[in-house]
């Protein structure tokens, strides 16, 4: 390829490879009887059809799961760098033009807009574990109601409450505080992932720029995207080390925790409304279990002390008492006629 | 000229080679097996709730006079130092003629939500070192004592060192506010009371999801993207899931004792600045009087080196040895070059005179 190329020319050349790509994913995958679709399919599409195909979500393991969504990352990357090159245009091309069209490939189709150019809020977001997927269908849920909150200005936040229910408006209120606050934090958190993304563009400029010379030049697709990891990493302990990091994250952390605390207060009413157990009463329960275990442990070793202060007492008075026999002979007494006989008898 | 110098061509042939990999090798992982784990024999010797102290059973009666115990972290699993037969800590160190004891913690419940520290330090660690001190005829052992597990050791050295013969710290966190301590550097700012009334216990998906952000690329995509090269090696694959099994098969953390942790040590950093108080007692560093040997890992992103170097600052013996490891947290572990130089090391460090 040549730089004289028209963008006809290019445009030929990058289909003939699209093309390629599909044919031979079509030929590894032909126990699965795909059709190699349209050439300007995105390529990760290939590995999601293929996981359809062959995926049994009961058998589905975590670490394929973890390794289909990585590689469905790495290959739009790759296709994304492998467009650029294909075409040519970028042969000569500075750092920044490659950072551009690094940037292009996470931007994935159908994604989240929220989490377009920010690919570390995208992985943080991908990275969420049973534990937190939980919350966030939670969150979900109360998103409308907090829209209309916002909507009316947040005033009846704080109005006074009052009446036969006032504590549970009281409650409301709070839960609906709670919840704007974690989103205000969320939002935030965000907002510096958004930064860390951009700074990686940047140090991931300057890693390729220092790859210009001869003889350093980068010739493979998966050494640019160990480059761009490790920008991206060093842009993201840059950020994460900060005050204003520090300060964001335990504002999430307290947040979210402000909030399950209002939701399990809610879940504790419900409860003894209709008669079931309450975490109060689990708590307490082990807590008096807790505090008697452990005095039955001191009695247990305290009776063990006393054991062994009982056998080193009895000790001590054999002791003394063979330290008496023994001190009798010498002593200024007179002799008893048993040892004056012994004596004798020496 | 550019930075890149991508024939077409070539880059689609290595973006075909990944996927036939992949294609090839997801359906060989979805097949697997899980993984065995703990490579050395072992007895039961103490149990305690939910507790137990075994002792490793090497392939020869053990040369030393007097016994290790080994107290790991609460946060992960221990098997970690005896993880498969080509990968084991313990193996080395028996078959260098050491006696080896280990405390597994269990997985706590909510039962165990109100354990704190000093039920954990001066209770349970306490009693299995009066466990294997008396079925040896001893009055001190040896401790080894690896990350959070290590600063419990130092602890209990500090409150007990009439216990204790010889201690190895690995890994161990002493200095909690060193300016590169990304994990530190988070819990400053949150709230430990709010966040243990709220949790009861700490769970294990929080935790890991909490270490896994600490560099979110490396560990939660590239590894991944890394794993399709030796998706064909049937053995490299075993070993690659027994450390995720061990990565994620985290206990959830008793709510009282993190509390106390989060608080006294990475937000107070009291065991370097004073005023440590575990239950009723008080923790100087400075009643650490016998041998020391810290053990550190250069490229460790947990414990960062920094943390764990002012060790020697703040105890008071003379008889202070450092071994600086070339590898990371995991690595210190695992790697070839681990099995070839740590336990060694302990060996000969506990050897000397």
């Amino acid at each position: 390829m040549s730089d004289g190329k028209s963008t006809q020319d290019w445009m030929k050349d990058w289909q003939a490879l699209q093309k390629q790509y599909w044919n031979a994913w079509s030929d590894a995958t032909r126990a699965a009887a795909m059709q190699p679709p349209d050439p300007s399919t995105p390529w990760h599409e290939g590995l999601e059809q293929w996981a359809r195909l062959f995926g049994d979500p009961a058998r589905q393991n975590d670490t394929a799961d973890r390794l289909l969504s990585s590689a469905r990352s790495y290959v739009s990357l790759m296709q994304s760098m492998l467009s650029a090159a294909a075409g040519n245009r970028l042969a000569d091309a500075p750092a920044q033009a490659w950072s551009e069209a690094m940037r292009g490939g996470f931007n994935m189709p159908g994604m989240d807009a929220m989490l377009r150019d920010n690919p570390m809020a995208k992985m943080l977001r991908d990275m969420r574990g049973p534990g937190l997927q939980g919350f966030d269908q939670l969150s979900a849920t109360f998103a409308p109601f907090l829209a209309q909150a916002q909507k009316e200005g947040m005033a009846w936040l704080h109005a006074p409450a009052y009446g036969y229910a006032r504590e549970h408006q009281e409650h409301y209120q709070k839960m609906a505080a709670a919840f704007i606050e974690y989103q205000d934090a969320v939002a935030r958190y965000n907002a510096l992932m958004l930064k860390s993304s951009q700074r990686s563009f940047e140090i991931f400029e300057d890693k390729l720029a220092a790859r210009a010379e001869p003889g350093r030049q980068i010739d493979s697709l998966r050494v640019l995207y160990d480059l761009w990891v490790d920008a991206a990493e060093e842009a993201y302990g840059e950020i994460a080390l900060s005050d204003e990091f520090r300060k964001v994250y335990g504002d999430v952390v307290n947040a979210q925790m402000r909030v399950r605390s209002q939701i399990q207060q809610e879940v504790e009413r419900i409860g003894v409304d209709l008669g079931m157990p309450t975490r109060s009463e689990l708590n307490s329960v082990h807590k008096r279990m807790h505090d008697l275990r452990r005095a039955l442990k001191d009695r247990e070793e305290q009776g063990d002390g006393d054991d062994l202060r009982r056998e080193v007492e009895k000790l001590r008075a054999e002791v003394a008492a063979l330290q008496r026999a023994q001190v009798k002979p010498v002593s200024a007494a007179p002799p008893a006629p048993k040892a004056a006989k012994a004596a004798k008898g020496k | 000229m550019g930075p890149l110098k991508l024939d077409p061509q070539k880059a689609l042939d290595e973006t075909l080679r990944f996927n036939q990999k992949l294609a090839a090798g997801l359906k060989t992982l979805r097949e697997m097996n899980d993984v065995d784990f703990g490579a050395t024999a072992k007895e039961e010797i103490y149990r305690e709730d939910k507790l137990v102290l075994y002792r490793f059973k090497g392939e020869s009666k053990p040369t030393a006079k007097i016994p290790t115990l080994i107290v790991y972290a609460l946060v992960n699993r221990p098997y970690m130092t005896d993880l498969q037969s080509d990968r084991s800590l313990v193996k080395h160190l028996l078959a260098l003629g050491e006696d080896v004891y280990l405390i597994d913690w269990g997985y706590p419940d909510l039962s165990d939500r109100y354990l704190t520290l000093d039920d954990y330090i001066n209770g349970y660690i306490r009693r299995c070192v009066d466990v294997v001190a008396k079925r040896h005829n001893v009055s001190k052992i040896n401790l080894l004592g690896i990350c959070q597990g290590g600063a419990f050791s130092l602890c209990f050295a500090a409150i007990y060192p009439g216990k204790i013969n010889k201690l190895i710290a690995m890994v161990t966190p002493v200095d909690f506010h060193t300016p590169d301590n990304m994990l530190s550097h988070w819990t400053r700012g949150m709230d430990a009371d709010l966040f243990v009334d709220t949790l009861g216990n700490v769970p294990a998906d929080l935790m890991n999801w909490c270490y896994l952000t600490l560099k979110p690329v490396r560990l939660f995509q590239q590894k991944y993207v890394g794993l399709v090269d030796i998706l064909d090696d049937k053995t490299e694959m075993e070993n690659f899931l027994r450390m995720e099994k061990w990565i994620f098969d985290s206990p959830d953390q008793a709510g009282e004792a993190f509390r106390q942790f989060i608080k006294d040590f990475y937000q107070g950093n009291k065991l370097v600045k004073g005023g440590l108080k575990i239950g009723d007692k008080e923790v100087n560093l400075r009643n650490i009087t016998m041998p020391v040997l810290n053990i550190f890992a250069e490229q460790d992103h947990l414990v960062p080196p920094t943390a764990s170097r002012p060790l020697k600052d703040h105890i008071g013996t003379s008889d202070y040895t450092e071994l600086a490891f070339k590898g990371g947290h995991i690595g210190i572990y695992v790697s070839g070059r681990a099995q070839r130089e740590v336990p060694s090391a302990i060996h000969e460090w506990l050897g000397r005179a």
